[in-house]
């Protein structure tokens, strides 16, 4: 058999670096994407630098941790749910089954995102070394872990129940569910809390309804996207639920609360549709694991944008929605 | 007449449930094995987990008379494979996944032998999978299973997605393949397929077997086709009545 002598550690590694080479040249193989994604990370960068050199060392140290265990647990569930699907249904299965072939590809891409996050963490503030490095490693492991766990009945069907629960709370009626929910248990909070600690606890109930409600089923999205139908229909239908959430919830906590909860209602909804919507582009363009690695980046853009300079993150939503979706409409019909 | 697959009293759960109960089954080293059987049936649960992507839950599996009941890695290095079509990457050129699998592409078609012409594979080396067909996607996965040289090969409904002169082609290079020493494993819907070209197989209903198909009886088949479909597809009828 072929392989055996010729690396076959490296070969899981090489297949899905090709991939990403692939991904990346194809995303940005025009002049002007490339320009886009120059400016973009550059402005990040810089963006970055300017907040964590403004701000006491404890303060961005403690952030940086947590950027970094977030960035970490995303890597390790990635990594977790990519061997899984290369040991059920890659070309490279046999290799994906030995368990030291596992844990190379695990420690070579693991070792990618280290060198990443060390070469930013050195442009923005090296001092943070001590802080980002730790957090991305115990986020890596825990993030592997708990992606085990979570995928444990890849391929063996057992992942019926979260199917059926995604495929519930697409309908419409979840939204009014979610905003009937959301509004009793404001008026319940609204005994003990007031003022900014209600509207945090606002946000954050907007947030968790808003992400359930925007749940994108890639598989689901490719099928719809062979069968013709284009990406603003897809992302119409997908967002009924959460439109009826922001369409009920937002002007009854204006008028119960006040205006200022129910803006924050109002923009938490749409930050978490923006999010759908740039899911749903990129899975029609990629496969999941690459999709979600850039829709993590541009979103990771989003917030620096809405912390650094609001007044221009309209303006930035717009123009990654335009670019994903001119790339996206082209895809219409292919695969058939 | 050396069984190099024996499979005896083997179950596989997915969802929690048994969906392949007690199968016997054995395979002669050099002969093409195909099993048929209604959607459901069993049968690519049964072919995935002989070829390591799945658990078998109870039973033997003896593989060259090692068993390897529990070893799903050393069952997914005994067999050939070829993955589902759509799930092959988007992102990459005929030409680069099979030599990501296989090696050097020159390496690569002398293991493919007749498979090479009669899937077209030189007009698919150089278009992005993106951009194929479900059909020409179903050539390259059919070429995946056999570009690492593996001498045993388990194909899920090889035929699927194929255009006629395609079909044709295919089934009379694994016929060839298989009379020079391969040993072949097919799930199966097209029952002409199976009467004229596979040397043993089973009918799998509701994950029992239904039904043993032994040289004799696929020899008979071969002469009169139509009397072997209709007594086939009343086996199947019979089957599926709860």
């Amino acid at each position: 058999m072929a392989g055996e002598g010729a690396g076959p550690a490296a070969r899981l590694f090489r297949y899905d670096r090709r991939i990403a080479a692939n991904s990346a040249r194809a995303t940005f193989s025009g002049w002007h994407d490339r320009l886009i994604a120059a400016t973009m990370l550059l402005f990040a960068l810089a963006a970055a630098r300017s907040w964590l050199l403004d701000r006491a060392w404890p303060i961005t140290a403690l952030t940086a941790f947590a950027g970094s265990v977030v960035i970490g647990s995303t890597a390790g569930r990635l990594i977790a749910v990519r061997l899984a699907f290369h040991a059920f249904d890659g070309p490279l299965a046999a290799d994906a089954l030995r368990p030291v072939l596992r844990r190379r590809y695990l420690i070579a891409w693991c070792a990618i995102g280290l060198t990443l996050l060390a070469i930013l963490t050195v442009i923005a503030r090296p001092s943070l070394l001590i802080a980002s490095l730790p957090g991305y490693l115990i986020g890596a492991f825990v993030g592997h872990v708990t992606g085990k766990f979570s995928i444990a009945g890849f391929g063996t069907g057992k992942a019926g129940f979260g199917r059926m629960l995604r495929s519930w709370i697409q309908r419409p009626g979840a939204g009014i569910v979610a905003a009937v929910i959301l509004l009793l248990s404001l008026a319940f909070t609204a005994q003990y809390l007031r003022g900014d600690a209600l509207v945090v606890v606002a946000g954050i109930e907007t947030a968790l309804s808003g992400l359930a409600l925007t749940i994108v089923d890639d598989s689901s999205v490719r099928f719809q996207t062979i069968a013709g139908q284009g990406p603003w229909r897809i992302i119409g239908r997908q967002a009924r639920g959460a439109m009826l959430f922001v369409g009920i919830a937002a002007p009854v906590c204006a008028l119960v609360f006040g205006p200022a909860l129910a803006a924050v209602v109002a923009a938490t909804s749409i930050a978490t549709l923006l999010l759908m919507a740039m899911r749903t582009l990129a899975y029609r363009i990629h496969g999941k694991g690459f999709a979600d690695f850039i829709v993590s980046i541009l979103t990771g853009l989003l917030i620096l944008t809405a912390f650094s300079m609001p007044i221009v993150l309209p303006f930035v939503g717009i123009a990654i929605l335009w670019q994903l979706q001119r790339r996206s409409a082209a895809r219409t019909w292919l695969l058939a | 007449m050396n069984p190099i697959i024996d499979l005896i009293a083997v179950s596989i759960e997915r969802t929690g449930e048994r969906v392949v109960r007690h199968v016997d089954l054995t395979v002669i080293e050099g002969s093409w094995f195909g099993l048929i059987g209604a959607n459901g049936s069993g049968k690519t649960s049964l072919l995935r987990a002989l070829a390591g992507r799945l658990p078998f839950a109870s039973g033997s599996c003896r593989i060259d008379g090692v068993e390897m009941i529990a070893d799903r890695p050393a069952r997914a290095t005994h067999f050939g494979f070829s993955p589902p079509a759509d799930t092959l990457p988007d992102a990459l050129r005929g030409r680069e996944v099979l030599e990501l699998v296989g090696g050097d592409i020159e390496t690569i078609w002398p293991r493919l032998g007749p498979l090479r012409g009669a899937l077209g594979l030189d007009a698919l080396l150089d278009r992005w999978i993106g951009d194929c067909s479900a059909g020409m996607r179903q050539r390259i996965t059919i070429a995946l299973a056999f570009a690492q040289g593996h001498a045993r090969v388990i194909l899920d409904e090889p035929f699927n997605w194929l255009d006629p002169v395609a079909a044709f082609d295919l089934r009379q290079a694994l016929r060839a393949m298989v009379d020079n020493g391969l040993t072949l494993m097919t799930a199966l819907h097209d029952l002409g397929t199976l009467a004229v070209a596979c040397d043993a197989g089973i009918m799998l209903a509701g994950g029992n077997v239904a039904m043993e198909l032994d040289s004799r009886l696929l020899e008979t088949a071969a002469q009169d086709p139509q009397a072997f479909e209709r007594q086939t597809i009343d086996r199947l009828r019979a089957a599926s009545v709860p």
